[in-house]
Order: structure tokens, then sequence, then C-alpha cells
């Protein structure tokens, strides 16, 4: 183990990233900080940090946007290093700034390539003057007078994005030019909430394409290594719900290409720390989306395929350390899949649920990995992302994983708080899925997986709730046995 | 008499009588028995189907029974009889702007003691990562609104109370 | 306890015959007691569903515990009066088990002539009433009445037994402490008015209740008062200005739901105790009884093979089984309940009469109740019997019969003529519950005796009159009467006019009885005394 400039890192986030990078610093023998709004004050990550600071906000995501209070409670926990996770802040360049001009390591690039890539629109820009494949597209501040008429002459439905966006907030499609300009308004409402930002850009919407990604991890020296892709191409909303490494049907060829590229990308914006760069595949061709920098809600499906611990790496590289390996090291081995667990109900069409976690039990068992931001007698809100567990599967095989992940689905009991573990479950065990024939649009396209074991063992269930509920007991009980021997009877 | 479970929006019959040590489910033509279910505390309970014992885990939370069986979760809702056939009275005079969903309120653009039109925005919520706006169900005087900005909600949760006007 | 060895062939000629008679008698039943409930002319359906009013029987049904047994009395109560016109006399009683209770269940019938009350609708709400008292079973009222049928009201008004018995009766068993709830799912207008307001407890429906004593019409009339039925009886005045009505309830299933929950509150009752063990079913099937019933009645049968298709384990502990043997007694168990039984085997002789009297006062001494199962012609007549104080003995079992404290059940099996009708627990003598096979005759006189009787007195009335019959036209005569005095002494007519609780098929007997029996333990059971034995 190296020594790092730093002995305590602050957590800038919540939930289940919060958990996971606390346990990598508990590996690296690093004390761990994390603040909290009174709403998490019973989260896992609260009592399982050394130390936990409340924030406070007017909405509690508002909290975690503040910068000025982050870092009073990084000098409170003598942090020398801020982790922040994804979301909130994380890709925030301007908060970035002010954590290295504090005196803290930022555990993430630096200032500039947040910027750079945050901003969609310079990244995209950046992306194409080096030559690399983008989509068509009408970028607001090239000239805003012109942003609509230049987006009409799109061809093809349009995707209005934020410029400052990410994570499905403030996007829309727009197939019908007639709403494009209430699109644009909601969009940009989202987006100045979200981001404080309100800028805009539109693309074309290529439909049914992969969403193939690439995990890529630079130093301060100029090193930059990819540790392969990712494909997250079962969305609902704009949001991955299933993501597994590698990509399912990849040729070799393509695969190569695709990496090659992101990492000549990142090596062109001469960039450092954990990163990766997003594309758009469709048949042959690839685009690329977007560069993220910053840790990747679904990196544990590459961790499990190279057994490279990114939040350790991304560690060593904020305390100014070189990769400890160059490509040829890095091996992928067996194929690993991660099913997000959400408070949703996907069968009312995805709708937020809330509730108090009454009984909540993990599967476990080898290949299996859980990482979970919940924890028993929790109350769910939707005052949070309702991202509430991951459960990360790694088997020598895509088919042996998708089972492994779907009875991991079925065994995962979480009472209290409808998820989407039965959708999960009938996902994986989908046809069409272990065919590996997605793309972004696969379950808008089979809305019947929302429902696919809606009518399975009803009479169980009701008999389970029958003998459960007192009043039903009471009034079977309060029967004299007689007449219950004797049942419906009725003369003549 | 039937007893009546809710379950994803759609109401089930049944009835549940003694059997022999346990209990039999009668559900339309179905007939489950001999039923039983043993508490082994911590939620965990193991039901009895004929005879072929099954773990179950289980959580009662009011009328709200959330069940974990065969791998799947399913929460069902207990409908008291009374108020499952009492039609819901509205009383006169007096709205209410319910919450579609669950969220966030993010802005409020009214205020109590506002004269509002049919159609006039009273607040933007956040569900599902989109903002939607509540609008008034008809003409009339803001009476109270139930939530700050800020504040989160449950599904149904009355959001902001109306009066007709002159009432 | 041994168990009884049946001697019948059920490969035997006779048995199939019998089999093929009764089964369509029972078939029979079955289709009038069908028709009674559920045939209605589509105009009287119709105007239900315009009222927003259910039919009387998925009341019935909705007001039940599912999978509970309803024992119905009287189904065919009018099936010969009133030219069949009001089916089951427009009023739906029977026990049944709402909320884990036993309760009586009162219903009117509104889709017969609007619900009005018939003379035999009184007659069956009293008796109802009356059933309710003797076992202290509290009652669920659906209410739905027009008021009595005015045309025949000087069979239904004054007299002790009339409607004024129905609001007595109500009194009487609140001032027991035996709860009523009223479900007022239609108009109570005069006497019906008094039903809900004499119930402890009672739901109104908004909308289709209405509760008053003289309705808009009659208002009118006495006062020259315009008022509209809300106004005068409606749900809402009744709950909220007078407080006739308890509780307002949006719909009749919403009252059901509260009349449920009321029930569920109702104490549960401690019953009497009686030596009871774990039921066993009789060891040979209840559908020989099909066989064994003689298609001619005049036939004789053994009352034990009945028994043996009756009794728990077909199990029988016959008591003095060497002396009086034209009166079967002795112990069983139905449904573990142990019983004494009394059943005709043959005419009433003074050793069978002296044999039954001693074995009511051993069931009476330790709590056992009594099941008499009648096939009986009376007692035997000479001047040998009347020697040896054949009336004298006889009266020794009426007094026996009156005076036992534990509840009695009878079952016309096949005849029930003369005295013996009485002394073998008939109608007048209180069983808790008499029910009737459908072949039953139930006279004063056998048939064929009688009709000889009469045809002879008529004949000789013609003679002093100077105008002699002639055989052919003796015949006739005695074939008219015969007819009519059949029509008047069969099962039908008698549970037409209410002096049983119902004709059963004979397979039904053990769990009507069964619930019977349980339903009789909910009232004390005094400790026994009689009246003087002339020895």
């Amino acid at each position: 183990m190296r020594n790092l400039p730093f002995d305590t890192v602050l957590i800038a986030n919540r939930g289940e990233i919060a958990v996971r990078i606390i346990k990598t610093l508990r590996e690296l023998e690093l004390r761990s900080a994390v603040v909290y709004h009174d709403l998490d004050a019973g989260a896992p990550a609260v009592s399982m940090a050394d130390m936990a600071i409340p924030i406070i906000g007017r909405m509690p995501v508002a909290a975690h946007l503040d910068t000025a209070q982050i870092i009073a409670a990084a000098r409170e926990a003598s942090a020398g290093a801020i982790h922040p996770g994804y979301g909130f802040l994380s890709e925030n360049a301007d908060f970035a700034r002010a954590v290295v001009e504090s005196g803290f390591a930022f555990v993430g690039p630096t200032p500039e390539i947040i910027h750079l890539m945050g901003d969609k629109i310079q990244a995209r820009n950046f992306v194409q003057r080096n030559g690399f494949p983008v989509v068509p597209s009408a970028i607001e501040e090239d000239d805003p007078a012109s942003f609509i008429q230049r987006a009409r002459s799109i061809e093809g439905p349009l995707l209005v994005k934020a410029s400052a966006g990410g994570g499905g907030k403030g996007m829309r499609i727009v197939r019908d030019l007639d709403t494009l300009e209430d699109a644009i308004a909601q969009a940009r409402s989202e987006a100045q909430r979200y981001f404080g930002d309100g800028r805009l850009y539109i693309e074309r919407y290529i439909e049914k394409p992969r969403h193939i990604e690439v995990q890529l991890l630079g130093d301060c020296f100029g090193n930059v290594v990819h540790l392969f892709e990712r494909e997250c191409s079962v969305q609902r909303r704009f949001q991955k719900v299933i993501e597994e490494a590698p990509a399912s049907t990849l040729s070799p060829g393509l695969r190569e290409r695709i990496c090659e590229t992101a990492v000549s990308i990142a090596r062109a914006a001469n960039y450092r720390n954990a990163g990766t760069v997003e594309f758009i595949v469709h048949g042959g061709e690839f685009y690329f989306l977007e560069m993220n920098t910053r840790l990747q809600v679904e990196h544990p499906v590459t961790e499990m395929i190279t057994g490279i611990d990114i939040v350790a790496e991304q560690l060593y590289v904020a305390g100014g350390y070189e990769l400890r390996f160059s490509q040829p090291d890095i091996v992928s081995t067996g194929h690993s899949i991660e099913a997000r667990v959400y408070a949703e109900a996907p069968e009312r069409g995805f709708a937020p649920t809330t509730g108090k976690v009454l009984v909540l039990d993990y599967p476990s068992g080898p290949g299996l990995r859980i990482d979970s931001g919940i924890s028993q007698g929790q109350q769910i809100t939707t005052a949070f992302d309702s991202l509430l567990a991951k459960v990360i599967v790694h088997s020598s095989t895509r088919n042996e994983a998708a089972l492994t992940a779907q009875r991991a689905m079925q065994e995962l009991v979480l009472l209290g708080c409808e998820t989407n573990a039965s959708f999960l479950a009938c996902v994986l065990a989908d046809e069409q899925f272990l065919r590996g024939q997605v793309h972004t649009g696969y379950l808008d396209e089979n809305p019947q997986l929302t429902a696919c074991d809606s009518a399975s063992d009803l009479s169980t269930f009701l008999a389970a709730a029958a003998l459960l509920t007192r009043p039903v007991r009471d009034s079977a009980d309060a029967v004299p046995e007689l007449h219950a021997s004797l049942g419906g009877w009725r003369n003549a | 008499m039937n007893h009546v479970f809710e379950l994803e929006g759609v109401d089930y019959q049944l009835w549940l009588s003694r059997w022999q040590q346990g209990y039999r489910l009668h559900f339309g033509d179905e007939v489950l028995a001999s039923l039983d279910l043993s508490h082994q505390g911590d939620g965990c309970g193991l039901l009895t189907v004929a005879g072929a014992s099954e773990p179950v885990r289980f959580a009662v939370d009011g009328d709200t029974i959330h069940l974990h069986i065969r791998g799947r979760t399913r929460v069902l809702r207990y409908r008291d009889p009374l108020s499952a056939h009492a039609l819901v009275k509205k009383d006169a005079g007096l709205l209410v702007a319910r919450a579609p969903m669950p969220g966030v309120v993010v802005q409020t653009s009214v205020s109590a003691g506002d004269q509002i039109s049919a159609g006039t925005a009273l607040m933007v919520i956040e569900s599902m990562k989109l903002e939607s706006v509540i609008r008034s169900p008809q003409d009339g005087v803001v009476d109270r609104i139930h939530f700050n900005e800020g504040e989160s909600f449950e599904h149904g949760a009355v959001l902001v109370t109306i009066t007709e006007e002159g009432h | 306890m041994q168990r009884l060895a049946s001697l019948i062939d059920v490969n035997s000629r006779e048995f199939r015959l019998n089999e093929l008679h009764n089964r369509r008698l029972a078939a029979e039943l079955k289709e009038r007691q069908r028709a009674v409930r559920l045939e209605r002319p589509e105009r009287d359906r119709e105007r239900l569903r315009r009222q927003n009013k259910l039919f009387v029987r998925d009341r019935v049904e909705a007001l039940l515990d599912p999978e509970t047994p309803f024992l119905e009395l009287s189904t065919l109560a009018a099936n010969a009066a009133y030219d069949g016109e009001v089916p089951s006399a427009a009023q739906v009683v029977g026990i049944g088990i709402v909320a884990g209770r036993e309760v009586i269940v009162h219903a009117d019938d509104s889709s017969v002539k609007g619900g009005a009350w018939y003379p035999l609708s009184v007659k069956k709400i009293v008796r109802s009433l009356d059933i309710a008292i003797e076992n202290r079973l509290p009652v669920v009222h659906l209410c739905d009445c027009g008021g009595g049928f005015l045309p025949l009201q000087a069979e239904f008004f004054a007299d002790r037994h009339h409607a004024g018995r129905i609001f007595r009766n109500q009194s009487i068993l609140s001032k027991m402490g035996v709860p009523q709830v009223a479900l007022v799912v239609g108009q109570c207008i005069a006497g019906g008015a008094y039903v809900p307001a004499l119930s402890e407890y009672n739901v109104i429906v908004q909308g289709s209740g209405a509760i008053f004593l003289g309705g808009p019409s009659v208002v009118q009339v006495a006062t020259g008062q315009h008022v509209s039925v809300d106004e005068l009886g409606g749900a809402d005045m009744q709950t909220s200005v007078s407080g006739t009505a308890d509780h307002l309830a949006d719909s009749e299933m919403h009252a059901i739901a509260i009349a449920r929950d009321i029930v569920a509150r109702f104490k549960h009752p401690e019953k009497a105790s009686i030596d009871r063990v774990a039921p066993e079913p009789p060891a040979y099937d209840a559908s020989e009884l099909y066989g064994i019933i003689p298609r001619d009645p005049r036939v004789h049968f053994d009352m034990r093979e009945i028994l043996a298709r009756l009794v728990d384990g077909s199990r029988f502990h016959e008591y003095q089984p060497r002396y009086g043997r034209s009166l079967v007694c002795g112990f069983a168990r139905l449904h573990g309940y142990q019983i004494g039984v009394l059943a005709n085997n043959g005419v009433l002789f003074d050793d069978s009469a002296l044999k039954g009297a001693h074995f009511i006062q051993l069931c009476d001494m330790n709590r056992t109740p009594l099941l008499f199962l009648q096939n009986i012609t009376g007692f035997m007549v000479g001047r040998e019997y009347e020697r040896r104080g054949i009336t004298k003995n006889g009266a020794k079992l009426l007094m026996a019969v009156s005076g036992a404290a534990v509840p009695k059940f009878t079952v016309i099996c096949n005849h029930s003529h003369g005295a013996g009708t009485f002394a073998m627990a008939g109608r007048a003598f209180d069983p808790r519950f008499l029910f009737t096979w459908p072949q039953a005759q139930i006279s004063a006189m056998g048939a064929d005796q009688a009709t000889r009787v009469l045809t002879d007195v008529k004949a000789k009335q013609l003679a002093v009159d100077d105008r002699p019959l002639s055989a052919q036209d003796y015949e006739a005569t005695r074939q008219s009467i015969l007819e009519e005095y059949r029509k008047r002494s069969s099962a039908y007519y008698a549970t037409s006019e209410i002096w049983d609780d119902g004709i059963l098929d004979p397979v039904d007997t053990r769990t009507a009885l069964a619930i019977a029996v349980s339903a009789s333990l909910n009232a004390p059971i005094e400790t026994p005394h009689y009246g003087i034995f002339r020895m």
C-alpha cells in the first residue's frame, strides 16, 4: 500500500455511492467523513463513516449542491481530499476549483477538464475538432436567435438536452416539430434547476441505438488506459436500468475501435482520474455522445471483469501517483451484469414509490456484489434519486450472469417500499435480452415486461395476506366450529 | 360479505374459513386448503398449503401487507368493508387539488386568498425527475396551501384547498 | 355405542322403486323451492333495479358470512294460499352466520307485492321471532315493507298472534337482552316502521330507505299536508333530526357492512353445555334414505334404518329394546351432540307411551336434547287398551313431552295423525324446530279412515233427507272427499300454513338438525320439573 498525502476523505455524496467509497477508504486505511441532510440521518453511509457532518438546505438536494457547506464540512473533518461521487457537484467545475483552491485534493479530473467536458457543447466541439464522430446537432449558444430554426433543419426526430446535464435530467424527445418550443421550455426549466444552467442543445435522435461507454483512467503523467467498455442500452426515460460488461454483441474490431477512440479523446483532453466516454452505436457506426468526468453508477461491472478497484485508483491518482498498470496489464475476465433497484412502480409508468423499509434482506453468494445505500427502518422519500441499491453479478458467461442476476433479484427482499426488482427479474429472463438484442428503446417497446408476472401465484399471495390480516382471521375464527365444517350449505 | 384486498389497483374478493387444524381460502372458484402461516420472527414465516411449506417474508403496516413469496414482492391492501362500500363524499363548496404522484414542491405560484380561475397554475411539483404544474380544477379562492416549497408529499395528498367564490 | 346394522338390500327391486319415487319427490321439492326463491316477473325485477335496490336473496347472501350454512325456514309458506301469488309469504327467514354469530335473518321481499304483509307473512315473521325468543338468537331484519295488505286485514291485524305480536316479540327479545339490528333498505311504512324502531340498532340507506308511520298519501288524507318521502321519513331526517335511525349508509352494501360490524360486537353467547364429542359421519350414506322410505305411505318401515343414515357413525344406544317396541328410544350423537331419539315403529301402545315418558325424563335429567321422528297413526284403541289405561298412559307421555326443559326437535317422516301427533312433540308442544318430509301426511285422522267416516256421515244425512246415494254417487263423493282431505293433510299444505318450519329433502335432515341443535343451545336449559303424572 502506498502512502497518500491525505488521511481523511470527505464524501460529498449520499446513498449507495457514499457506502461504496467508504468501503475502499477502509481498505486503504483512510478515514471517511460524509455530509448528510437530516432526511438521511438513518442511512447506512452516515453510520458507517468515521464522521458524519449535517448539511442543510431549503430542498434536500440543495444542501448537497452547496459548495460552501461542503468545504466547511471538509475543514471540520480535517479532510485532505473530497470525493464527489456521481451526480450533485461531481461534474461542477466551479466546485472542483473551489475544492482545490481551498487546499483539498479533488478526487476527479482538473476543473478545466470538467469545464470542457461538463459543457456538452464544448465537449462536442472539442471531439469534432479532433476528428472523432458526433451526431448532427444545433447548439443554442452558437446563435440563440436561430437556435430553433437550426434545430428544425436537422432531419429526423430530435433530442433536446441540457448543455450542463446528464442522467436524463432536462431531456426531451421531439417527434412533432410543433411541440418543439414546449419541450425547450420544459427542458430549460429542469436544466436551470438541476444544473443552475439553462443552456440547451438539440441533436438528431438516433432510433434504437446501443449505448456503449468506455471506462478510462488517466494520471498526471499523461498515461491513459481504458478498462474496456460497458453496455448500458437497457434504459427507460434515459435512465440506465441494467448495465453489463463486456458489451454483448460488439465485434472484436468495433470494440477495439471504440475503446481506442475513447482513449484518444481522453489523451487529447489531457484527461486524468476516472472518466467515461459514452457513445451511441448504430450498426457499425458509433458517435461520441458525451464524456462523464466522474465515477459512473455502473462502474462496478468494470471492476468485476478487470478486478480493479476504480475508487482506489481515483484516490491514488488524486494523491499524485502514476497509474500502477499499463494497457496490456488490464485483462477482462468473464461477464458482469448490474441491475439497479429503484424505488419505483414499473406497472404504474415507473412512478416513484415511497415508504419505510420494513424488511431488508440481500442475497449473497459467489459472484454476487451488492452496493446498497439503504438499511432497515429507513424512510424512502422522493427528495433524492430513487436508486436504492445495485445488484452486481460476475460469471464466466453472459447467460450465467443473467441467470444469477435474475435469481438475485428474486431473492432480494425489500418490503415497505415498492421496487422494480420483479421487473428486473423479468427483463433478465426475457428472450430478447438474453439474445443480446437490446437498444435504448428496448424497454419502451416491451411494456409487457412491466406486467410479466402479474397473474402468477395470485391465490398464494392472497392466502398469505389473508392469514396476516387480523380482521380476516378474526372473522374466520368467529364462526362456530360446526358451521365452519358445514361450509356454504343451503337446504335444497 | 367477502373480504376485499387490493393489489395493483385491482380488488380481489376472498374469504378465509377454518378448516381442520388450519384455514381454507375461498377465492373465486379456487379453494386452497389446508392453510397456515407460522411466524418465525423478524418478518419470516412459513406458509403451508396442502401440506407443502414454503418460506414467506412479510411486513404488515396498518392495512398494507408487504409480501415476498417465490421471488416476487407484492403489496396488498386490506380494504375495510366499511370504507370500501362507503361512497366518497364531497364536502360542499370545498375543492382540493391532489398530488397525482409523490413528489416535492418546487414552487408555489399562489397565496391563500388569491382569486383563481379554472386552470390557474397553483404550484410546480417535481416527481420522476419531471416538473409538472398543478392547476386549479375550477374558479374560486385559494383557501390553504398544504406544503411549503421543498416539502415532499405522498400520492393523493391534498396540495391546495380551494373554496368556491362567495362561499 | 353399537353400530346399527342395516338390513336394507340396496339392490332390491323394492329399494330401486322407492328410490325412483323419493328422488322424484326431492326433485319436485327443489324445483318448487327454486321457483319461489328466484322466479319473479321481469317487471318486478326491473322495478327493483330502478329503485336501486338489491333482490332480497342477494341481500341475504351479502349479509351472511361466506362459506357458512344458511338454514332457510318455511321457504314454501303460502304456497297453497293467495293463488300461489305470494311466494315464501314474501318473507325470507332462516338461521345463518353473520360476523361469526348465529342469528335469525328476517327479510321482507319487496319483489312480491311491493313487500306487503299478507296474513301468512305476519305468521312467518311472528314465528321467526318466536324462534329468536325460544333460542335467544339475535335477529337481523332487512326491512323493505309497504305495509299490511289491507283487503285481508281481518286475518292479520287484531288477534293475539297477528301483526301486533311482531312488535311485542321484538320488545320481549329486547327485554331478554337479545339484540336486533334492522337494515332499512326500502320503505318501512305503518307497522313496518316499528321494526327498525324496536331494534337495538338500525341502519338506513340514503335514497332508498325511509321510515314513516303514515306515507305521504295517508298524511294528505289525514291532515291535508303535502309532504315528500324524504321530508317525511328519509334517511337524512331520521338519522339527524328524529334519531329514529342510527347509521346512515351510502348504499345497501354499505348498510350491510355496517350491520355486520354491529353484529361483530355482540357478546359471544355462552351456550348451554351439553355432552359433545368430535363429529363422525354416519356409516351409511344418507342418499340410501330414498330407497328406504316406502313409496306407499301405508307400508311399514323400521325407523332404525333412518337412524343409521342420520346419526354419527350410525351408532345407537337403544333404551329398553325389548319393551314397548313400537316406540324406539335411545341415545345417539348428531354432529357430536348427544341426543335422545324417540322414533315411531308402529302405533303407540300403553307400554310404548310409558317407555317414552320415562325416556324423556332420563334425557331431561342428563341434559340431552330430544329428537322425535314421527311416523304415527295414533294411539291404539279398543276395550282391551282402555282397560290397560292407554289414555292415562298416553297422558303421561304428553305430560313428559310438555314438561321436558331440554330442546326438542321434531321431524315428521311419514304419518302424523291423532293424539300421536301431539304425543310425538307436534307443533303445539313447542319443539324448537319442526320439519317435514315431502311425503308426510298430517291430519287428525288418516285419510282413508277419515274419508270413510266423512262419506258415511254424508250418506246418512242424505238418507235422512230421503235422498239415498247410489253406489256410484257414493264412490264419487268418497273420491272427492278423499282428494280434498289428502290435499289439506299434505306436507305442502302444512308448510303453506306454517305448521312446520319447512319441508326437508330427507338427505338434508342431518345438517338441518345440527344447525337447529346448535341454535337451540343459545338459550339456557332450565332445571327439569313436571306437572302431575296420572299414575
